[in-house]
Order: C-alpha cells, then structure tokens, then sequence
C-alpha cells in the first residue's frame, strides 16, 4: 500500500497530504485543518481537502520567502490521529521525484510508504525517525530549487512561527469574494488512492438542508479503486452542494460546504456559487449577502411528530365483545378495542370484526351493508403510519415533496417510487402495473378523446339514419368468372373497386328504383347514378363519388378512383366529391369478412356490403369426381323500405349477380 | 472395533440392567467401572457392539448428525441416527440449499433487469424479464428434496440405521453419569448404545411480541416457500438470513425494510465489511432500514384486505418511535436451540436458552460455568450447542466427536470455519472480526496486521465487470500467520477456503505471499493482500 504525501506550494498556502486508506474502503476524510484559533497557523481555503473548519473573518494567509513545499503527516487509516515516521527514505538535500517513497510512516493498522506529490529537495526534516507526529501537521519542508534549501531550512526550522513575509494574494476561489462571516466547514473531494487526481461524486447521501452527524456518511465518491462512502468529519448541515451527481471535482477542490448552524445555509449557498464558478470564474459575481453572526438560528419549527399508538384505544372502558368477535378478531390480529360494536349496549359482534376487517378505517360506516361491503375496500394508514415504500421515501425527500400529497397507487393506497416519480414529472402516469411478474400489461388508451371534424360528421350522419326503416337482402355470387376476367384487365390497369363499381352502376340502370331517393312527398329518381364507395383514413371514413358510373369506362373510373383516395387520404376532397352518392359500395372483401351489412346512408336509397370471396366444393356431373371447386361472395343489399321493396332488392341483386358471372360487358 | 469392546469396561456405564424404566443409581459417577451386565432391550443384533445395540447413537439427521454418522461409519462404528421425519434438516430442507436455489433464480433476474450493467456488456434484453413466483418456488422445493434424498441414500448405503421418530434420552438424572439409552419418540421402542451425540439443531427465534402465521409474517421456514413476493416487506433482524432474504426479494421486485435491534445495520460482521455491504447490498438497492429499534408487536395481515402491522419501540427507551404497515414481514431474528423436550432435563443437563453446554472435545457437561460435569459418552454438536451455528461447522464438530469416541482426542479450531452470506456479491469471513482481533491481539500481546486487495484492480472481476469489493486479511506480525480474512465482492464464498486452509494450517503471509495463484482469477485479490502484507507489490 503506498500513500501519497501532498506537496503542494507555499503559493497553495497550506499544504495538505493526499490521503488514502484503501484498506479501509470506507473513506474516512481525514481532518487535515489548522487550527483556527492558532493566529500562527496559516489557513488555507482551496487546497485543503477534508473539512477545513474556518471561520471566514480569521482566515489569514501567510507564507513562506522561498518556494517551500511542505509534507504533513497522513492520515493512513480512518482512526490514525497521529503517525510515526519509521523511516526517512530520503536526507536532507536529497532530490526527491513525484511517486517517489520518501518516508515510512506507522500508523495504527501498518507501516506504509508514503511517496511525494512533486519534485523537489528535501531541505528540512521536522519529524525525526522515531518521532511522532498529528495527523496534518508538517513533517518536512521541500525546496522545490535546489537553491532554497538552505534558506528553506532555516526559515522552516520553526513551523510554529513561519515568516510571514510574502503576503500572497487570496488563494480563494474568485478572488475578492470572501467566504462569510459563519462558522462552517468546506468538504473537498479526497483522495482515495495513491493515483487519483479526481473523483467523481457518484451519489449524495444527503441532500441540501440535512443535518450531518460526525461520522455519517454523507457522500460516495468513485476512485480508480472502488467506491468509497465519504463521511462527515464534524456535525452540521449540507449548506450547499457544489458538486452534483455524477460530476468530477479535482483532489482538493471544494465539493460542499457544510454550515454549524442551519441559519447560516442561505449565506453559505450565496458563498457556494461563486466556489462552484472555480477556476472558470463564469457568473459567481453576486457577492454573498453578508450574514448577520445575530442572525437567529432557525429553529426546527417541525418538531418530528412523536407518532402515538396507531389506534386511539377507547378510553379506559372495557371492551365488550362476544367470544366468536374475540376470537375473530384474534385470528384476524385486529385490536379489538379499535372495534365499533352494533351489538345490544355496543357489544362488538362477529359481524362488527369482519366489517373492522374489511373497512378498518371507517366501521361505523360499514357496518350497514356488509354483504354490500367492497371486496377490496381501501385501506386507511393508522395514525403515525406513513404510508409509502422506502424507495418512495427517499425519492420524495430528494425531491422535497411531502408524502402526503401524493396520491398512492401501491398496496393499500401505499405511496410507490412510481407515484412519486409521477408527482416529479419524471415518468408518465400509467396503468398500475398487475402482479409482479407477470408479462407486461399492453398499454389500452383510457379517458376520452375528442371527436375530430370528420369522426363527428360521421356519428352524426350516423345518428340521423336512425330515422330510417330499412331491410336487408343477401346473394351469394359465384366469382370464378369475375376474377378471370380481373386477372386479365389488371395488366392493363383495371381495379376491382371500379370493376365493382361498373357492375352496380350497370344493375342500377336496370333497377333505378334502388338508386333513388325517399321524399316525404314520394320517390325521387336520380338523374345520375353516382357510385360512392366508403374509404377508410386515418381518423374517419369518407364515400368519394364516382359520378355517373354506368357510362364510363373501367379504366377511367379506375383512374378517377385513385385520385378521389388520394385526394380523401390528403383531406382535399370538394363536397361534392364525397356528398354526390346516390347509391353506396362498402367493400369489406380485402380483409377476408365473409359477409356483413352496412348502415344505410341518409338520402340514398340503398347501399350494398361487398364481403370477400371463399372457395366451396360443389356437386359438378361433368367433373371427373363429381364435384368442382368454385368461387362465392356474398353481397349484402340495404335498402330504404319507404320507397323500396324487397322484390326490388332481390331484382337487383339477381341482375347485379348476373353481370358479376358474365362480366365481360363491364370492359 | 475391538479397542472400544475393550475400552468399555473401563468406561462402562452404571445403567441399571432395567429393560424398561431405566433408573440409575444417583450415587454412581461417571468414573465408575462397575459395568452392569446389560440386557439388550432391542431386537436388534447386540453381540456386535457388546451390550449396545450400537456403538453410535446419533440424535438428529441434519448436517451435523449426517457428518457424525458418516465418519462414525468409516471408523466401522456400528451407527443409528434419529432422524425425527427431517432427513436433512434445517440446512437441507429450510435452510442453506433451497435459499441458494432462490438465490440463483433471483440473481438470474437480477442480472437479466440490470440493463445497464447489460449493457456495458454490450447484451440488450429486449422486452421485460419477468419470472413465475412458483417456478422459482419449486426449483427450491426440488433441490431440497434432491439432497435430502442425496443424503438419505448415503446412509443407507454405509449401513446407518435410520429410525424415523424423534429421539429421546432416557436415564440419567441428577448427578448421573452415563446416558446410554435413546428412546424413539414415535414407536417408543428404547435403543441402546456405548456413546451418544445429540444433534438436535435449532428452530427461527421468535421474539416475544411477534405473532408468526407463515403466510404473511413468517420465518425462514416460510419465507423459502416464496408464497409470495411482497410489494413490501420487512424483514427484522439484519443477520445472514435478513441479508440473503433482501437480496432474493429486492431481485424479485420487492422493496425492504430492515429492522435491527443494534445500533448497526449487520452487526454480526466486521464493520468495515457491513459498510461495503451497506453501500453494495443495502443503499443502492430499494432497502432502508432502522437501527436500534425492536419490533415490539407484529401483527400478521391479510392479503388484500390488511397489511401487516409492526410497531417499532426505541431499543433503550422502550418508547414507541415508528408503526409500519408492510405487506410481509420474515423474522429473522437468529435461532434457538431445538432441545426441549428430549429428555436432557432428566438426564440432568442444565441448557442455557436452550444451549447444551460441551466441553472442546464435544463433550456435554451437565450446565453451563464452572461447576458443569463433562457426561463422559454424551456429544452434542452442531447449533444446539450454539458454538457456531453453521452447518458445516455442525458437521466438523459431529467428525470431532467421533474422533474422541475413538479415543483420539480431538477439538474443531472454529477460528477456521468459514462462512458466507450468498448475497450478490456475496460476503465470506474466516477468523474474528477486525475488531475482536484488535482485542485478542491486545489481549494476547501480539501485533495485528492488515493488508487488502481489491476487485477493483482485479482483470477477472473488471471482466464480469463486477469490481466492488475487497479482501482484507488480518495477520499476526510476529508469527506472520493468518488471523482472519473478510471478503466482499463476487464469489467471495468459493474464495475463502484458501484463507481457511490457511488459518488452519497455520499458513503464514510470507509463505502465502510466495504461493503462485492462478492468473486471470478472483484468487488474485487475495494474492494482492497475502504480497501486500510482506510489502509486495501484485499485478
């Protein structure tokens, strides 16, 4: 195990060892400080690692005439107050190299090297071989010229009382911002191994605000070597965090500051900002509010609530119970005390100890309908009880949030770390996750969504065709025929939608009673027959108009059709586009429905539901075993009865089926 | 053989010849040569074991009784062993073997949800990893049914005679030397033999104020059952168990809650190791805890409909601090000895708390202190004489004993015993702890030394990428030998034994320092610590 002594420059002020105790993982930062009411000593305020305990109004800075460097007795362990130097690997004079061991010291765990941070001479030993030595104070002087060391050595014979000649200007961090008038100590980032330049502050232990015990681990800092817990050398309270979670700060460099009295922690926050500026200087230029030392400490107006026993007991009076609720109550491990009785004079019967079971904060209330009861009633936290998993707790304190504002979602109403989450923002309220374990619930939209201007033209238009009588008529249709004649046009272009549309537009002509329109008055003959087709999109559905498709040809209505889907899919369709229908296809057939019926829309005297094509086994004389394959839709016709009869729909059916099986006069 | 026919007279028992009621004399000592002419009660073959029905009567068939009666086998004693209907015991059927089996399960989970660990791997699971409760459930099930089938069958085959019933002293009494007679609690047959040794083991402890439905407040035995996994559980007591339970439940989904009586969380462990254990097991998991605080009253729920309900009393005050309603809670609050009622009270044995006292040799002596009398042909081992209650420590001292009814006196060095608490990753200590070394050093005027390694520098350990832990070794300066070794980290457990056998033997760190250990392994942060001690330098 080799240990680093910190050299640093006289210009540093204070000189401080590296310290590390890899053995003990548990990275006691070592008190490494002056003593600030010595009005020899000279405090530092950046360098120094640990907590340095200063009080701002005393800090002082002296040094010495040369470059001295000084080497201070290490902290070896998290229980060494003070070591012996075993061994001076190096004398007086000698050059000494960065890494380089230069001493042996004892500390009450083993006897350890401890190397040098910098290069330089050793120009004066302090502590002898044998002697011993506190924790932090010099041991030798360092001559950083090989020059100094005479005068080193005898400026430095006396580390009581160093020359205070060059006064050197505030080491501090942004220069001219003095730390306030309050007592507080500064934590800085230790070293945690021989080799460790920074650390990384992987996680707070507390947050701003918090009370610090001496000893209390109050941070994990990541080294080269492991995780190590940093703990606070003196009681406090973290004023202020200056390097957050998941940031790097040099060996040395302040991480927090730590306020002796709660008062203070609006000042030191102030002095904090302009530390975390460092070298960067960027911002820190409000100048810390001084702070009034009369400043009065605040005093815990929130005495933690000393929780009494959860259920107020009856006062005094016995409790009256038959046996059965007794024992119940027992098996239960329900207090029966806690129990309302409904019994004669009160007495708290069976029943009264199964309502406590269900509904244990409110048995009065239950105990009309029991049977009525919930079956999982909510549960009620009993006074003092804070109803949240640990996980919930630590979050909502990080986050500052009380508890009791969180609505719980977890077992018995408990507070989750989800919950909590939720509360910050930082994930999406959703569904409460089922048992643990369980595949992953899908995520099923909830609440309402509101209609957009289609999907509400659409249910109105739906809602007025409630007014309409209407019958429905079903042929099937053998399509063998059809679908040959549609392998052979396809090349060219054709498409079923328009093959269809031809088809009915052919029947309607043979049938135009179909393609009217009832009128109070009587029936309205269209002029045209209009083909509108219903189209799904994205949000709704919309019937594109194929006008007067019984005179055009295939390819054209195929063509028109491709550029109504277009236009309908981009949401430019005119009205006339989608409201000029007089009779409506709505072709299901591409999704495999075997048969189904549409809504009649209102105006139109009927509409026809196109499912999807399924191949049978027929009985066939002429094939060689007696039967052949065929190919059958079934069509589904809807028709206003007002003005169209059911012999009517069966006509044009039977015409439209007949133009479907010999469909060679649709091309 | 034959020496211990002869050997019997000198020994012998002053047993009454009653074939039935077995009075002795009161006057008799244990000293006594009078050997009574005893009938055998049995119908079992007497003549090959002189007047005994056996040479071996061993009280119990848990780890301890099982490693007694297989080397009381191999030294061609003729062996029965009570099994009281718990082939196995504890260790095999509520304890050490089906934890594990949840351990693995669970660490599998555990693993297969730490995306980002995963990921550093450069593995991404794609979609949950989720895990059926009573699948896991039923590996622990099978595995402690498999072993105990294991351990069954060994018997069997080395010719132990298992009687099922539970086992129960008969004879003794008050100042009585000799037990020889062992009755079986189920049939009431009485079986004879020259030498006994209870290996009763040891039950959950149950403290006053705790009320155990093993459904929702449970102990071990219920909590390896896995009825369910709780949303939130506490778990009282901060021990091995505590510890192993937080790290199935956690894995599984769970949130913890961890309440100890100490003033420290884990307080069984080094200090040092249960602050690592604090950060790795404890803090960066969804586990808090209270310290100091007992729970004063823990009444069970009902799933549903009540949670469990624990009150919390401050531990020096006794004033009420905290009520907590949790979902489960395991007591896990250390172990009692399961002694009562086997006739040791009219054998005239005084037990502390239900603890037999024994002599190095496993002998029992009739009470505790100075004034207890060592019953010559009586043993017990394992945790009913709460020496230390592990099951391998059980078996060691079960092995011991046989070595004395063998007249080669022998005692079990339980300073090199080693354990482990199969956490993730998992924590395995041979020796005292740093602090009770630090008192025996000063104690004995010697001086401690310390050294450690790290897996942090580990090339196998930053190849699982699992570099937390340390290795610390405790040596004695002067004679350079191996006190004590602590381990945190990943397979801590197998890492041990090296230590163990090192303490044992009486290894010393220059000669361990010296020893090749095999390179990439985990064995290497304890080649750090063992070279680290004699100011060596590792890889």
């Amino acid at each position: 195990m080799k240990f680093i002594a910190g050299i640093s420059s006289a210009t540093a002020l204070f000189c401080l060892l590296a310290w590390t105790d890899p053995e003990a993982a548990r990275a006691f930062v070592p008190s490494t400080t002056t003593k600030t009411s010595s009005s020899s000593s000279s405090v530092a305020s950046s360098s120094s690692f640990g907590l340095a305990r200063r009080r701002g109004h005393q800090r002082r800075s002296t040094s010495l005439d040369a470059e001295a460097i000084k080497i201070t007795m290490p902290a070896l362990s998290s229980t060494m107050k003070e070591g012996r130097v075993v061994t001076w690997l190096k004398s007086e004079g000698d050059a000494i190299e960065a890494g380089e061991a230069i001493m042996v010291v004892e500390s009450d765990k083993a006897d350890m090297d401890v190397e040098a941070f910098e290069d330089g001479y050793l120009a004066k030993i302090l502590t002898r071989e044998g002697e011993t030595a506190e924790v932090g104070s010099v041991v030798a002087l360092v001559a950083a010229l090989e020059g100094d060391i005479a005068s080193i050595a005898e400026g430095g014979g006396d580390d009581a009382a160093p020359p205070a000649a060059a006064i050197v200007a505030e080491a501090g961090p942004a220069a001219g911002v003095g730390a306030p008038d309050v007592e507080f100590s500064q934590l800085d980032m230790p070293a945690l191994s021989s080799t460790m330049k920074e650390g990384k502050v992987v996680s707070w232990l507390k947050s701003e605000g918090d009370a610090v015990g001496a000893g209390e681990a109050i941070m994990v800092v990541e080294s080269d070597k492991a995780d190590m817990d940093v703990e606070a050398f003196e009681d406090g309270f973290i004023a202020a965090i200056i390097t957050g979670e998941g940031e790097a700060a040099a060996v040395g460099s302040p991480v927090a500051l730590i306020a002796s009295n709660e008062a203070d922690i609006p000042a030191l926050k102030a002095y904090a900002a302009t530390l975390a500026g460092g070298g960067g200087g960027g911002g820190g230029g409000a100048a810390p509010a001084p702070v009034s030392a009369l400043a009065s400490p605040v005093v815990a107006a929130k005495a933690p609530p000393k929780a009494t026993a959860a259920p107020a007991a009856s006062a005094g009076g016995r409790v009256v119970a038959s046996p059965l609720a007794k024992t119940m109550a027992a098996d239960m491990g329900i207090d029966i005390s806690t129990v309302v009785g409904t019994g004669p004079d009160g007495r708290i019967t069976a029943a009264d100890v199964q309502n406590a079971a269900l509904s244990p904060a409110a048995p009065a209330a239950a105990k009309k309908g029991a049977a009525a009861a919930p079956k999982v009633p909510s549960w009620t936290p009993a006074a003092g009880v804070i109803a949240a998993t640990p996980t919930a707790r630590a979050l909502a304190k990080k986050a500052k949030l009380d508890l009791s504002t969180i609505v719980g979602t977890g077992e018995f109403g408990r507070v989750t770390a989800d919950d909590v989450k939720m509360a910050t923002g930082e994930i999406k309220p959703k569904k409460k996750s089922v048992a643990l374990g369980a595949p992953a619930p899908v995520e099923l939209p909830e609440g309402l969504v509101p209609f957009t201007g289609m999907q509400r033209a659409v249910s109105n238009n739906m809602e007025k065709t409630l007014d309409c009588p209407v019958f429905r008529a079903s042929r099937e249709i053998e399509m063998d025929a059809f679908n040959e004649l549609y392998q052979q046009v396809k090349p060219k272009g054709v498409t079923v939608s328009a093959l269809l549309a031809k088809a009915v537009a052919k029947a309607l002509e043979k049938h135009p009673i179909v393609n009217s329109s009832y009128r109070k008055e009587g029936t309205f003959f269209n002029k045209d027959i209009n083909i509108a087709m219903a189209v799904a999109i994205d949000g709704g559905l919309i019937t594109p108009v194929l006008k007067n498709a019984n005179e055009r040809g295939v390819l054209d209505l195929g063509e028109d059709w491709k550029g109504l889907v277009d236009k309908a899919k981009a949401g430019t369709l005119k009205p006339d586009e989608y409201n000029s229908g007089t009779f409506t296809i709505s072709n299901m057939g591409m999704f495999g429905i075997s048969q189904f019926d549409a809504i009649l829309p209102s105006g139109q005297g009927g509409i026809l539901a196109v499912a999807g094509t399924q191949e049978y086994i027929v009985p066939c004389k002429q094939a060689v075993l007696g039967m052949k394959k065929i190919s059958k839709m079934t069509v589904t016709l809807t028709c206003d009865h007002r003005q169209i009869y059911g012999a009517d729909a069966a006509l044009f059916l039977k015409t439209f089926s007949e133009i479907m099986m010999s469909p060679k006069s649709l091309v | 053989m034959r020496f211990f026919l002869a050997s019997l007279a000198l020994v012998a028992s002053s047993s009454s010849p009653s074939a039935t009621a077995f009075v002795v004399p009161s006057s008799s000592s244990s000293s006594s040569i009078a050997a009574a002419a005893k009938i055998a009660t049995t119908s079992l073959d007497a003549s090959k074991c002189g007047n005994y029905d056996y040479d071996v009567i061993i009280i119990g068939c848990g780890v301890g009784g099982h490693g007694a009666a297989l080397h009381s086998r191999s030294q061609e004693l003729s062996t029965a062993i009570f099994s009281g209907n718990d082939v196995g015991g504890t260790c095999v059927n509520r304890g050490c073997v089906p934890s594990k089996a949840l351990l693995a399960a669970s660490g599998r989970v555990r693993e297969m949800r730490a995306t980002e660990h995963l990921g550093e791997f450069g593995i991404k699971v794609e979609g949950e990893v989720t895990y059926d409760r009573e699948g896991v459930a039923r590996h622990a099930k099978q595995l402690a049914n498999r072993v105990k089938g294991n351990l069954e069958g060994s018997l069997v085959a080395l010719g132990v005679d298992i009687i099922e019933g539970r086992g129960i002293l008969v004879g003794g009494g008050a100042g009585a030397g000799e037990v020889h007679e062992v009755k079986d609690a189920t049939s009431g047959k009485v079986y004879t033999a020259k030498d006994i040794i209870l290996a009763p083991g040891s039950i959950p402890f149950v403290p006053p104020g705790v009320t155990v439905d093993e459904k929702t407040v449970y102990t071990s035995d219920g909590a390896l059952e896995l009825q369910s996994v709780p949303q939130w559980v506490a778990i009282i007591g901060s021990g091995y168990i505590g510890l192993e339970f937080s790290d199935v439940y956690t894995a599984l989904g769970s949130e913890v809650t961890f309440i100890e009586a100490l003033p420290n969380i884990m307080p069984t462990f080094d200090r040092e190791i249960a602050k690592q254990a604090e950060r790795l097991l404890i803090r960066d998991r969804p586990i808090d805890y209270r310290t100091g605080v007992f729970a004063s009253e823990v009444t069970p729920g009902i799933p549903g409909v009540k949670p469990v309900t624990i009150k919390m009393i401050d531990a020096k005050t006794k004033e009420h601090v905290e009520t907590l309603e949790v979902d489960a809670a395991m007591v896990a609050t250390g172990r009692v000895p399961n002694t009562a009622n086997m006739g040791l009270e009219s054998a005239g044995i005084e037990t502390s708390r239900g603890f037999v006292a024994v002599d190095p040799q496993m002998r029992v002596m009739t009470k505790h202190g100075d004034e207890g009398v060592v019953i010559p042909n009586l043993y017990c081992i394992g945790d009913a004489n709460g020496k230390m209650m592990l099951a391998h420590a059980a078996s060691a001292q079960g092995i011991s004993a046989i070595e004395n009814i063998c007249g080669r006196s022998h005692t079990v060095n339980h300073d090199a015993i080693p354990a482990a608490c199969f956490t993730h990753p998992e924590i395995a200590m041979v020796g005292p702890t740093e602090e009770q070394a630090i008192e025996r050093a000063a104690k004995e005027g010697w001086t401690l030394g310390k050294s450690q390694g790290s897996f942090r520098a580990n090339s196998k350990a930053l190849a699982e990428l699992e570099g937390n832990g340390m290795a610390k070794v405790l040596y004695n300066k002067e004679s350079g030998k191996v006190v004590a070794v602590h381990i945190i980290g990943i397979h801590a457990a197998d890492l041990i034994q090296e230590c163990a056998n090192a303490v044992a033997a009486g290894t010393t760190v220059q000669e361990l320092s010296m020893m090749v250990h095999t390179h990439p392994t985990l064995c290497e942060v304890l080649d750090e610590a063992f070279k680290g001690a004699v100011g060596m330098s590792a890889h």
